[in-house]
């Protein structure tokens, strides 16, 4: 622990709603002008977490540092953050320039300058025609963008995203999250952004934290998350389409799977017991003719024609997806022989199924 | 000036400014927004309590209004009620009157027989027949006017053009004051008011009609013909009879006994109540399907056939003159009761077909096109989706009018003043009277009388919660 | 349309022609195609129904514009009649009547003398030449006119109506309904706030106890109410009326339940947004809950224009404090044989709620089937 102050710092937060424990004690630090992304599926706390920091719910026990100082108790106006909702929480009967500077009028900035900050947003977000409608006139994007607008006049030192993105359609989603990326870029401002789709977070994040039942199961990277998961769950939550499990022994750096492929594993560590072998569907060779360390069967295919995805199961029933950069000629039912690269695979072993380290 | 006016005068002055400092001194604001200065003076102990003690302090200054008056105007009194009701005296300072002990009870009870009023004493008199004729009012009175309703609003709610029209026409009388209502009726119920004036000319057309020659004629054969469309329309569905159909059938069946007069062979009298129970013992035989069904119109039309041959229409209609009627005033006649249940289902009866059409729009109509590709027939559809799912409707519906209609007074009060005689003497009038217009006002009695009826409308409204408590919504 | 039985093509005799035309809608009421008798039946019910409910308000509203003679004959016609009088030289105003000496041949005359069976009459041409007619022959002489006396005399206090004080009766009335609403729709909508979007100790208790008064009639606890009106000192007074029943259960139920659908996130957000709680209902719940809120309003007038039971206890004794509804029972009361006077203070005191009604018939019952008591 350094004594440099970080825009925010998490210090053992618990939180209890009644008897049920929602976090569990979370330590965290984020620097000026990050972009944090909060991953985890439903339920993992990490709205919880979001809330906490707004000031809109108080956490049981633990501390929260904005630069350096608590504000625990401090009301979610006067930390000087801003939240941008879920369900974007517009006022439905104001306009959207009377959305955008009803804050600033409570916090009783003189008029010319919130219009200024009004207008300023609005030509940044490119919402100038649609001062004067109300939020029902507006379509999916365009009440994104007001929501977006609402949280930047206030001049934030943080920026809290709540899933902003889950209400809009596949395309629209893409074009806002490029959008958002491209406003931490100019604004540079420190964001936190909450969400349980793992795309939203590689794509966006500096940092992502991915969490589980109101713990931590790994920050990092977005690209050291996929190449070393702390653990099988984090392996599995992050990269589409999943990673595939196979269930197997471990016997010095010899694995055996059940499904009847042995491989030697360049493990850093000799280790012995049960074990889970992850690998990457796009770590997988495939050979027509059936060469190779194992044969499968094809249960179904889906060819995108720049990728084509197998699905595919061994003997005893386990499956596996084979994900190939090129076309192959397919039928189901028809055997093929696949390849495992010793070089990407990980190991999970132990009771919280922790990644065993590799010799790299 | 008195407590309650320095009181509040004292409140406003710390309001008004306490408020004004507070708000000055912490917040600015500009001249343009004197319209927000005066909503924060408002809500000024709000704010100052969302100060003082955080969020957590606000939802108990948002209730403090509401819940004080609550408090001083509604549950103080209830508890008050005991109180006066151990006390005598005609003052109204609380703690100089006397306490009396159970005696204002015993007034009450001084009956020896409970079920004849005229056995008690003046108090007990009044009360007890007060309270029996409340209790005929609501137990006669409410189910009509929820069965009235429910009908009603099952028609509104059909497919039918102009909804909205017939809904606020019904609706209506609603709006209208007591006062209004009881001056309207009292003009139409008048000696020489309207109603008389329509029966009197529908006798006289009547037997101007029946004085004609032939008439009975032309009534067998043309009653003869309806009679015979009705029939063949109700049977004319190939599997199954029409609903519809029978329902008409059973209203000309009903008509037909009535004036056949059947019973009269064996010197009874009540041949309509016999028709109608035919009449709607084949409705339902029809629209629960029934397979009897069929043979039972059959049959019921050959006896209608046999009852229309023996009708002497000139006698049936032959009403002599018509003598007007003091609707509202003659006693031992029964009218004057039955006026007051008229008036008071045409008053209220709207506002509870209003709920009740609310909670049959929210039974989705997927559920009733499901039913008709299953075939189920209308009776069916309205006992087994219909009812069950109004039915919580239909338990607020039924507890909301018990308790308003325990409560009657005005309508009684204007129309008939309580008149004639007892005849439609009420409980909330007994209270009344006891405390307000008599010369030496009995608070003590009245409060007595309060508790008693408190009692007894808990009492229904606890059974009827009990009997719907798997339906109940309240 | 599909035949029922398979058999029954038409041979199209005149007959069969006939009969198919008679039994031609469709027996099923719940057939799309057609008129069937269910609609027939759905229709009288609700003519009938409407007639019930109509009937009486005009035939009140008909009668009120007829002159005084008509009304005190009980005259049953529909439109007012009023006898057509003249001025006759040297005899005074008289009215006319129409006599037909059987030949068909009508002649103007008025009343010489006494109505007996032979009446004496005279034209207004020749007012001294009387001659005896039989009274049959007699038939006003007669005019639609609308008796507007009915209502300006009690109004401008003329021809003795001096007891009619409606300038302040109209004024109380206004006064405790819209005051009344006012406090109704601010306390109910506060409490109603305080229980749907805060969690606090004791909120369960709160709304079971409004939930209770809910169920508690009015008239049980008349006595002890009046009593602590009394110790308050606004007995007697318009405030007596209007304080005690601010806080309606209803109301609040009513507001609690439309608030709940109002989604937390906007109240956060409008946190997030430096409001304080105050400035959140003002400026956030208050326009958002609008719909419940008129409806509550809605019913608040209806409730307070029309009371009766307890202003009648409060207000008795002073006659300047009377709202329309005690005014009106007070003239009708005293004035029983008045009909045509009672009758027009009648439909004036049902017109203000019968136009507010017509103006907004739709919204309030859609509202209040939409939002009420659910």
């Amino acid at each position: 622990m350094t004594d440099q102050t970080h825009a925010l710092e998490l210090k053992q937060i618990r939180k209890s709603f009644g008897k049920v424990d929602v976090i569990h004690g979370i330590d965290l630090a984020i620097e000026e002008g990050e972009f944090v992304v909060f991953v985890g599926p439903s339920g993992c706390g990490k709205s919880t977490l979001l809330r906490l920091i707004a000031g809109l719910d108080d956490p049981t026990s633990g501390d929260i540092l904005l630069q350096g100082k608590r504000v625990n108790g401090i009301p979610a106006a006067e930390r000087g953050l801003s939240m941008v909702f879920q369900s974007y929480a517009l006022y439905p009967h104001m306009n959207v320039r009377a959305n955008l500077s009803f804050g600033l009028e409570n916090m009783n900035m003189p008029r010319a300058e919130i219009t200024q900050r009004v207008d300023d947003a609005a030509r940044l977000l490119q919402i100038d025609q649609l001062m004067d409608r109300r939020p029902g006139q507006l379509s999916g994007g365009q009440r994104q963008r007001v929501a977006i607008g609402r949280a930047i006049v206030r001049e934030p030192v943080i920026f809290l995203f709540d899933e902003p993105l889950s209400n809009l359609d596949a395309e629209l989603r893409l074009q806002m999250r490029v959008e958002i990326s491209n406003l931490h870029a100019q604004l540079g401002n420190t964001m936190i952004y909450v969400t349980h789709d793992q795309v939203e977070a590689m794509t966006m994040a500096d940092r992502i934290v991915v969490l589980r039942g109101g713990r931590i199961e790994q920050m990092g990277k977005p690209l050291d998350l996929y190449n070393a998961p702390a653990n099988k769950f984090v392996a599995g939550f992050i990269g589409a389409p999943q990673m595939n499990f196979l269930k197997g022994s471990l016997a010095g750096r010899t694995v055996t799977l059940d499904c009847g492929l042995t491989k030697e594993v360049p493990l850093a560590e000799e280790a012995q017991g049960p074990v889970t072998l992850g690998v990457r569907p796009e770590a997988i060779e495939v050979s027509l003719d059936g060469a190779g360390d194992a044969q499968v069967k094809v249960q179904n295919f889906e060819q995108l024609g720049a990728i084509t995805y197998i699905y595919t199961a061994f003997d005893n029933g386990e499956t596996l997806t084979v994900q190939l950069p090129r076309q192959i000629p397919l039928t189901r039912g028809q055997s093929i022989g696949i390849g495992i690269d010793p070089a990407h695979v990980h190991l999970f072993h132990g009771p919280e199924e922790r990644a065993l380290g590799m010799a790299r | 000036m008195s407590l309650a006016g320095s009181l509040m005068t004292g409140l406003m002055l710390a309001w008004v400014l306490g408020g004004t400092v507070w708000l000055l001194t912490t917040r600015t604001y500009r001249i343009t927004q004197v319209g927000r200065f005066a909503m924060d003076l408002l809500g000024f102990p709000v704010e100052l309590t969302q100060s003082l003690f955080g969020r957590g302090g606000v939802p108990y200054a948002l209730l403090l209004p509401n819940m004080a008056i609550f408090g001083l105007f509604t549950f103080a009194p209830m508890i008050l009620n005991f109180y006066v009701s151990f006390t005598g005296g005609s003052s109204i300072i609380l703690f100089e009157r006397p306490w009396v002990g159970w005696e204002k009870y015993g007034d009450i009870f001084s009956c020896e027989n409970f079920l004849e009023p005229r056995t008690c004493e003046n108090a007990g008199y009044n009360f007890f027949t007060g309270l029996y004729n409340t209790l005929w009012f609501v137990v006669i009175q409410v189910p009509i006017m929820c069965s009235v309703a429910l009908l009603t609003a099952i028609v509104v709610n059909r497919d039918i053009k102009g909804r909205g029209f017939w809904r606020a026409m019904f609706f209506y009388p609603v709006m209208l004051s007591p006062v209004v209502i009881a001056n309207i009726w009292n003009w139409v119920l008048h000696r020489k008011g309207v109603l008389n004036e329509t029966l009197d000319g529908a006798t006289g057309a009547l037997n101007a009609l029946a004085g004609l020659s032939g008439f009975d004629m032309v009534m067998t054969v043309s009653l003869a013909v309806i009679l015979m469309v009705v029939t063949e329309r109700a049977l004319r569905s190939a599997s199954e009879p029409s609903t519809a159909w029978t329902g008409v059938f059973a209203v000309i069946l009903t008509l037909l006994t009535a004036w056949a007069n059947p019973l009269s062979l064996l010197g009874l009298s009540g041949s309509f109540w016999l028709g109608l129970a035919l009449g709607l013992f084949l409705v339902w035989l029809v629209a629960s399907g029934k397979s009897a069904a069929r043979t039972a119109i059959m049959g019921a039309a050959f006896l209608a056939a046999v009852m229309l041959l023996s009708i002497q229409f000139s006698t049936v209609f032959d009403l002599g003159s018509y003598r007007p009627n003091n609707w509202l005033v003659t006693p031992n006649t029964g009218w004057p009761f039955f006026w007051l249940v008229f008036v008071f289902c045409w008053s209220h009866m709207g506002f509870y077909m209003l709920i009740l059409l609310a909670g049959l729009q929210a039974i989705p109509r997927d559920l009733y096109e499901a039913a008709k590709m299953d075939a189920t027939r209308p009776w069916r559809a309205f006992t087994r989706i219909t009812l069950p799912l109004v039915m919580p409707t239909l338990t607020v519906v039924i507890i909301l009018s018990l308790i308003r209609s325990f409560q009657i007074f005005d309508e009684v009060y204007l129309l008939t003043g309580g008149g004639p005689g007892r005849e439609t003497y009420m409980i909330v009038q007994n209270i009344y009277e006891v405390a307000f217009t008599d010369s030496s006002p009995d608070y003590g009695q009245a409060a007595a009388g309060s508790v008693l009826m408190a009692a007894i409308i808990a009492i229904f409204t606890f059974g009827q919660l009990w009997l719907t408590r798997r339906q109940s919504d309240l | 349309m599909t035949m029922p039985h398979g058999h029954s093509i038409p041979p199209g005799g005149p007959m069969r022609r006939l009969t198919r035309f008679l039994t031609r809608t469709s027996g099923r009421g719940d057939s799309a195609q057609g008129f069937g008798v269910t609609d027939v039946l759905a229709y009288s019910y609700l003519a009938f129904g409407v007639l019930i409910v109509l009937v009486p308000v005009l035939w009140t509203f008909f009668t009120s514009i007829k002159p005084e003679r008509q009304v005190e004959n009980f005259d049953t016609r529909l439109l007012p009649y009023s006898q057509i009088e003249e001025e006759i030289a040297g005899v005074g105003t008289r009215d006319l009547w129409i006599f037909d000496d059987g030949t068909g041949e009508e002649q103007l005359v008025f009343k010489a003398g006494p109505t007996r069976s032979v009446t004496d009459v005279a034209t207004p041409e020749n007012p001294d030449e009387v001659f005896g007619v039989p009274r049959e022959t007699l038939e006003p002489l007669e005019e639609v006119r609308v008796a507007v006396e009915n209502y300006l005399d009690p109004i401008l206090k003329r021809n003795g109506q001096e007891n009619f004080h409606f300038a302040t009766y109209l004024f109380n009335s206004v006064f405790v309904t819209v005051v009344a609403t006012l406090i109704t729709l601010l306390i109910n909508a506060m409490a109603g706030f305080a229980l749907s979007k805060y969690r606090f100790r004791g909120r369960l208790t709160f709304t079971i106890l409004i939930v209770a008064t809910l169920l508690i009639p009015a008239s049980i606890i008349l006595v002890s109410l009046f009593f602590v009106v009394w110790s308050f000192g606004i007995f007697g007074s318009l405030w007596g009326v209007i304080i005690p029943a601010a806080a309606t259960p209803t109301g609040v139920f009513l507001l609690r339940q439309y608030m709940l659908t109002i989604p937390d996130e906007l109240l956060e957000a409008a946190r997030m947004d430096a409001a304080s709680e105050w400035r959140i209902f003002w400026r956030i719940i208050i326009p958002l809950s609008l719909p419940a809120l008129s409806v509550l309003a809605i019913l608040s007038v209806i409730w307070r224009w029309n009371d009766f039971l307890w202003p009648l206890i409060v207000l008795i004794s002073d006659p300047s404090a009377h709202t329309l509804q005690l005014g009106l029972t007070q003239f009708a009361g005293e004035f029983n044989t008045d009909f045509h006077y009672i009758l027009a203070m009648t439909v004036v005191t049902l017109l203000p709620i019968t136009l507010v009604f017509v103006w907004l018939q739709r919204f309030i019952t859609t509202g209040i089937a939409t939002t009420g008591l659910k």
